[in-house]
C-alpha cells in the first residue's frame, strides 16, 4: 500500500472507513463485545449461575495448573487440531483445484462435495454415530458381510479419535473448498495464458501462479480451521460424548461441563481464557508467517 | 493429470462425500421398524413417503420452515451488506486503530460461546428480543468470519483502481458501490452461501432466544426429535432431507458467480 | 447479481408479511388486561406437552381468563435453558421438572407449604418416595409429583426360550449369579447372538447395581460421600466383568449406541432401562415376545426411583394463577388422565389406571420399586450428585477401559463428590 500519495486525516481516510465499519461494529459491540467482557471477567470470580459471585482473584488460574482433567482435555484437543488442520487444508485445496473450472459438470461436482457442509451438526453427529455403530452400523455390516472383521470405530480410544478426525474433514472440506474456489477464480486468466505460452506444466502453474495467488485465502482457511478445531464441541459431543471415557473429551466440552453441570462459571471462564491465549498466539504466528512470506517475494 | 484420471478421481470423491447422505435419504424412505431390522438393507424394501407426510403433519412444520427462511434470508442480506462494507474499510483504507479493530474481531472468534451464554441471554432479555426472530437475526449478522473473508479478498483488488477513481472525482460511496461491489461478486456469493447456511443451521442462537413453539426454527424442531434416550429417526431423517433443499438451491443460485477473472478487467499485475 | 438481490428482497418482504401475520395472532390472543397468559416450560419424552394441554382443557374452559403459552425445549438443553432463564431473572411461570431439576432448583421454586392452602389435602394421595424427591432439606415441599419412574429390566422372552430358559419363572427369585449364567446360556444357545445385555449409558441406571450390592453414593447423614466402600467395588467389578466377558456390548458405554435400539433389533436379550421403555416397546416391537422382569438380587433387590414434577418459580410473573393451575393439574382426576395418556406410572398411589395394554409389566416395575430402600431417593435428590453426573460416567468408563482400577474409580468419584459438599 502506498502511503505517500494519500493525505492523512482527509475524509476518505478517516471518516469514510468509520462509516463503512459502523453498522457492523455497532452490532458487534452490543452483542459480542459486551457479553464477552462480562463473561471473561467471571474468570476472576467464583461464579455460580444460580448462587453467589465471590471475587477470587487469580485463584481459578492457580487451580487450573494442577487440574488433571483440564490438561487431559487440552492434550486431546491439541492432538485433534494437529491432525485436523493440515488434513482439512490439504483436502479442501486439493478438491478446489479439481473443481475450480468453468464447465457445467464441475459445478455439479462442487455441489456434491459441498453437501456434507450443509448438514447441521446434529444430523452429521447422529447419522455418523449410527453409520459407524458397532452393532447396528451399516459400515460394519458391509465389512462383515464381505468377510471382514467389524471395527470399533467410535468405541476404542484410538479409533474414536481417528474417526472424529475423518468425520470433521468430511463435514468441513466443502466449506473451505468454497473459499479456495473463490480464491482460485480471482486469478486473472492472463496469468495462465502467459504461463502456458512459456510451456509450464500443471505443477509449475500451481507452484508459481496458483499457490502465491491464493495465499490470502490460505491464511483465512488455516486461521479459521485452527480456531474451529480448537473450539470443536457440539459435533463431538453428539458423536462420542467425549468418550470412550475421556479419550475424545476436548476443551470446550470440559468448559461446558464445568460451567453448566458443576455450576462453576468462573472456573470455566478461566479455562476459556487459557484457550483464547493459545489460539490467539497461534493465530498471531500464522499472520506473521503469512506477512513474512509476502515480504520475501 | 489427464481427463479420465481426473474424472475417476472426482467420482471416487463423490462416493466418499455422498454415500452417507445417500444413506440418510434412503433411510428417510424406510419406516422406523425397517431401520433397525436385521439384516440391514441399503435400499428400502418398501419405499414410502409416509415419514415425509408425518413430518409435515407433526407440529407446525410449515411455520418452522417459514421462520427459518425468514431468519436466513434477512440475516444474509444484512450480513452481506455490513460485512462487505467492513471488509472494504479494513482492507483499503489506512487509519489509526485499523489493525486493532481487525484483531479484536478475530479474537472474538476464539471465545467459546458457552462461557458467555449467560450475559448474552440477559442482554437479549433486556433488549426485549427474547422469543423474537430479530433476536436471532441481528446479533450473529456481524460475523467476523465474513469480514475476514471479505477483507482478504479485497486485498487482492488493486489500489490503482480506487486511486484512479478518486482522481476522477468519485466519492467514497460511489467508488464502493460502482467499483468495489462489482469486483467483489465472487466473495459476495461466497458469503451469501455461508451466511444462509449458518443461519439456516444455527442452533445456539435460536436455543438462547427462542422457546415459544410459534417462533421455532427448523433446527429447534429437529433437536426436539432427539430425546434423552431415544431418537425419532423417521421424522428426523425426513425433516433433514427437506431442510437441505433450500441450502442446495442457494448454493446453485450463487455458485455461478464463481467466475474466473472477475478482477482481470483493466487490471495489470 | 441484481436479479438475485431483488429476488432475495422479495423473499424477505414476503417472509416479513408472514412474520407480521404471526404477530397479529399474538396480540389477538393476549389482549385485555385481566387476562393471564401463563408461560409453561415443558420437555417431551413422547407426547407429554400435547397431553398436558388436552388434560387442562376443562380447566381452561372454566377459567377463560387464563391461557397457556407453551414453550418447548429439547430435553438435552432443558437444564441449561432453565438456568439461563433463572439467572436472567426471567423464569417461566410453571415448568415440568425431573427429580434432578427439583434438586437443582429447590431454592428457586415457590415453597408450597406457605403458598398452597390445605396442602396436606393436596398431597394426601401421593406416594412417599415421590414426595421425598420434592421435599427440600429443610422439610418444605417445592414441587408436586406427576409421574413416577423406576429402573428395571426388560427381556426378550423368545431368546431365553431358545436357550431352554423360562425367564418369567426364573426371574421371580433369581440372583446375580443365576442372572449371569442365564445370560451366558442365552448367548451360547442363540446362533448369531453376540451379546446378552443392553445397559443404559447413565450413572442413574448403573446405580441400580450399586444399590443391589448394598452400596450408596452419600453417607448415612447426607453430609458427604459414602461411595468408596466394598459394596461399591462389588457393583463396579461385576459391571466390568459383564463387559470383559462380552455380555454387555462395548458400544454402549464406550460409544453411544442406544441399548433400546439394540434390544429392538434383537441384538441383546435384556435391557436395563426405565419404566418409560414399556411404552416405547409396546409400540415398537412386533416380531418377538418381550416382558418386564424383576431385578435379580445381590444383597438386596432394588430399583431406583425417579419421577417428573411440576413446579412454580419464585420470580414467576403470574405466581397465583400458576399455583392454582398446578394444584388442579395434580388432582386425582387430571393426574390419572395425564398418566394414562402418556403411558406413565402415576406418582399418586390413590389412582388405579387401566392402561390400554401391558399392565402386568407396569406391575413388575412397581414390585421392584416397592422393595427399594428410601436412601436411593436421598442420593438422587442431592444437588452434589447431579454436579458430578458426567464425571461418574467418565470414571466408570475409565475403569472399564482398564485405564485405571475400579478402586481408583471409586476413590476419584468419592473425592470429586466431596469437593462439592
Amino acid at each position: 500500500m502506498n502511503k505517500k500519495k494519500i493525505p492523512k486525516s482527509s475524509f476518505h481516510q478517516v471518516k469514510a472507513p468509520m462509516l463503512f465499519l459502523l453498522p457492523n461494529m455497532l452490532i458487534f459491540f452490543i452483542f459480542i463485545i459486551i457479553p464477552a467482557v462480562s463473561g471473561l471477567r467471571m474468570s476472576l470470580y467464583e461464579w455460580s449461575i444460580l448462587g453467589e459471585h465471590d471475587y477470587s482473584g487469580l485463584l481459578n488460574f492457580i487451580n487450573l495448573v494442577k487440574d488433571h482433567s483440564f490438561w487431559n482435555s487440552l492434550g486431546n484437543t491439541i492432538r485433534y487440531v494437529f491432525f485436523v488442520v493440515p488434513l482439512l487444508t490439504a483436502s479442501s485445496l486439493f478438491i478446489a483445484l479439481l473443481v475450480s473450472g468453468q464447465e457445467k459438470s464441475v459445478g455439479l461436482f462442487r455441489g456434491f462435495y459441498y453437501l456434507p457442509t450443509m448438514l447441521s451438526f446434529i444430523i452429521v453427529g447422529i447419522s455418523w454415530r449410527w453409520i459407524l455403530g458397532d452393532q447396528i452400523g451399516i459400515v460394519n455390516y458391509l465389512l462383515t458381510s464381505i468377510g471382514g472383521k467389524s471395527v470399533r470405530w467410535l468405541t476404542s480410544p484410538a479409533m474414536a479419535t481417528a474417526s472424529l478426525i475423518f468425520i470433521t474433514v468430511w463435514a468441513q472440506t466443502g466449506f473451505y473448498m468454497v473459499m479456495f474456489v473463490g480464491g482460485l477464480q480471482a486469478i486473472p486468466e492472463t496469468l495462465f495464458e502467459a504461463a502456458r505460452i512459456d510451456g509450464a506444466n500443471v505443477f509449475q502453474i500451481f507452484r508459481k501462479i496458483k499457490f502465491p495467488m491464493i495465499r490470502p485465502t490460505m491464511l483465512v482457511v488455516v486461521v479459521l480451521a485452527t480456531i474451529n478445531a480448537f473450539k470443536a464441541f457440539e459435533l463431538i459431543f453428539v458423536l462420542t460424548k467425549g468418550g470412550p471415557g475421556t479419550a475424545t473429551k476436548f476443551l470446550v466440552q470440559s468448559i461446558y461441563q464445568v460451567a453448566f453441570e458443576e455450576d462453576r462459571m468462573g472456573y470455566a471462564s478461566s479455562m476459556a481464557v487459557v484457550l483464547m491465549v493459545i489460539i490467539g498466539f497461534l493465530t498471531f504466528i500464522q499472520f506473521k508467517l503469512n506477512k513474512k512470506d509476502y515480504a520475501n517475494e | 493429470m489427464n481427463k479420465t484420471g481426473g474424472l475417476i478421481l472426482k467420482i471416487f470423491l463423490l462416493i466418499v462425500f455422498f454415500f452417507p447422505i445417500l444413506w440418510i435419504i434412503f433411510s428417510s424412505l424406510k419406516l422406523q421398524n425397517e431401520l433397525f431390522t436385521f439384516p440391514l438393507t441399503i435400499f428400502p424394501n418398501h419405499p414410502t413417503l409416509q415419514n415425509f407426510r408425518a413430518a409435515f403433519k407433526s407440529g407446525n412444520f410449515i411455520r418452522y420452515f417459514n421462520n427459518s427462511a425468514f431468519v436466513a434470508v434477512v440475516s444474509t442480506i444484512i450480513t452481506i451488506t455490513i460485512n462487505i462494507m467492513a471488509g472494504y474499510a479494513l482492507s483499503k483504507y489506512i487509519f489509526k486503530g485499523r489493525d486493532l479493530i481487525f484483531s479484536i474481531m478475530i479474537a472474538t472468534l476464539m471465545i467459546p460461546l458457552q462461557v458467555i451464554l449467560v450475559p448474552i441471554f440477559i442482554l437479549e432479555k433486556n433488549l426485549g428480543l427474547l422469543n423474537s426472530l430479530w433476536g436471532i437475526i441481528i446479533p450473529p449478522a456481524a460475523t467476523p468470519t465474513g469480514i475476514f473473508l471479505a477483507r482478504q479478498y479485497m486485498m487482492t483488488i488493486p489500489n490503482s483502481l480506487i486511486e484512479a477513481a478518486r482522481i476522477d472525482g468519485g466519492g467514497e460511496w460511489f467508488i464502493f458501490h460502482r467499483i468495489i461491489i462489482p469486483l467483489a461478486k465472487p466473495i459476495i456469493a461466497t458469503i451469501a452461501i455461508f451466511s444462509f447456511m449458518w443461519r439456516w443451521n444455527d442452533f445456539l442462537w435460536p436455543f438462547i432466544v427462542i422457546a415459544k413453539e410459534k417462533k421455532y426454527t427448523l433446527q429447534l424442531a429437529l433437536a426436539n426429535f432427539v430425546g434423552q434416550y431415544d431418537v425419532d429417526w423417521s421424522k428426523l431423517l425426513s425433516m433433514t432431507v427437506i431442510s437441505i433443499i433450500p441450502l442446495v438451491f442457494v448454493f446453485l443460485l450463487f455458485q455461478k458467480y464463481f467466475i474466473r477473472g472477475m478482477t482481470s478487467g483493466g487490471v495489470k499485475y | 447479481m441484481k436479479k438475485i438481490l431483488s429476488t432475495l428482497l422479495l423473499l424477505a418482504a414476503v417472509s416479513m408479511l408472514w412474520a407480521n401475520g404471526a404477530k397479529e395472532n399474538d396480540s389477538n390472543s393476549a389482549a385485555p388486561a385481566e387476562k393471564v397468559s401463563l408461560s409453561v416450560l415443558w420437555f417431551n419424552d413422547g407426547n407429554e406437552s400435547q397431553v398436558f394441554q388436552d388434560t387442562m382443557a376443562d380447566y381452561l374452559e372454566a377459567h377463560p381468563n387464563v391461557s397457556l403459552d407453551m414453550q418447548l425445549v429439547p430435553f438435552g438443553d432443558y437444564e441449561k435453558r432453565l438456568k439461563l432463564m433463572i439467572a436472567g431473572g426471567n423464569p417461566p411461570d410453571i415448568a415440568r421438572l425431573t427429580n434432578n431439576h427439583v434438586a437443582m432448583f429447590a431454592d428457586n421454586l415457590v415453597v408450597l407449604n406457605d403458598a398452597v392452602p390445605n396442602l396436606s389435602d393436596v398431597t394426601a394421595g401421593y406416594g412417599k418416595a415421590s414426595l421425598a424427591f420434592a421435599t427440600r432439606k429443610d422439610g418444605s415441599l417445592v414441587a408436586l409429583p406427576t409421574e413416577a419412574t423406576a429402573n428395571g429390566m426388560l427381556v426378550n422372552v423368545d431368546l431365553f426360550k431358545n436357550a431352554g430358559i423360562d425367564i418369567k419363572k426364573l426371574s421371580k427369585t433369581w440372583d446375580w449369579d443365576q442372572w449371569y449364567d442365564a445370560m451366558k446360556q442365552v448367548v451360547a444357545k442363540n446362533e448369531g447372538l453376540e451379546f446378552a445385555l443392553g445397559f443404559d449409558f447413565s450413572p442413574h441406571r448403573w446405580s441400580t447395581l450399586l444399590y443391589e450390592a448394598g452400596g450408596k453414593f452419600l453417607n448415612d447423614f447426607g453430609t458427604g460421600m459414602g461411595f468408596d466402600t466394598p459394596e461399591t467395588l462389588d457393583a463396579l467389578n461385576f459391571f466390568k466383568k459383564l463387559h470383559d466377558d462380552k455380555l454387555i456390548p462395548a458400544s454402549v458405554w464406550m460409544g453411544s449406541e442406544n441399548p433400546q435400539e439394540l434390544f429392538q433389533a434383537g441384538l441383546v436379550a435384556c435391557h436395563i432401562g426405565g419404566s418409560w421403555m414399556i411404552n416405547k416397546y409396546s409400540k415398537g416391537i412386533t416380531n418377538f415376545e418381550w416382558a418386564a422382569v424383576n431385578m435379580p438380587k445381590r444383597k438386596i433387590r432394588s430399583s431406583v426411583p425417579g419421577g417428573k414434577f411440576v413446579g412454580v418459580f419464585k420470580d414467576a410473573v403470574h405466581k397465583k394463577e400458576a399455583l392454582d393451575l398446578m394444584v388442579a393439574f395434580s388432582d386425582k382426576e387430571h393426574n390419572s388422565m395425564y398418566c394414562k395418556e402418556t403411558l406413565n406410572l402415576s406418582a399418586r398411589t390413590d389412582v388405579d389406571i387401566a392402561y390400554p395394554s401391558r399392565s402386568a409389566d407396569f406391575k413388575t416395575f412397581g414390585e421392584d420399586l416397592a422393595v427399594t430402600p428410601a436412601y436411593t431417593a436421598a442420593d438422587w435428590k442431592a444437588p452434589q450428585l447431579n454436579k458430578i453426573y458426567s464425571y461418574i460416567r467418565e470414571q466408570i468408563v475409565e475403569g472399564l477401559l482398564g485405564n485405571q482400577t475400579m478402586e481408583q474409580t471409586a476413590k476419584n468419584i468419592q473425592a470429586k463428590g466431596n469437593s462439592f459438599f
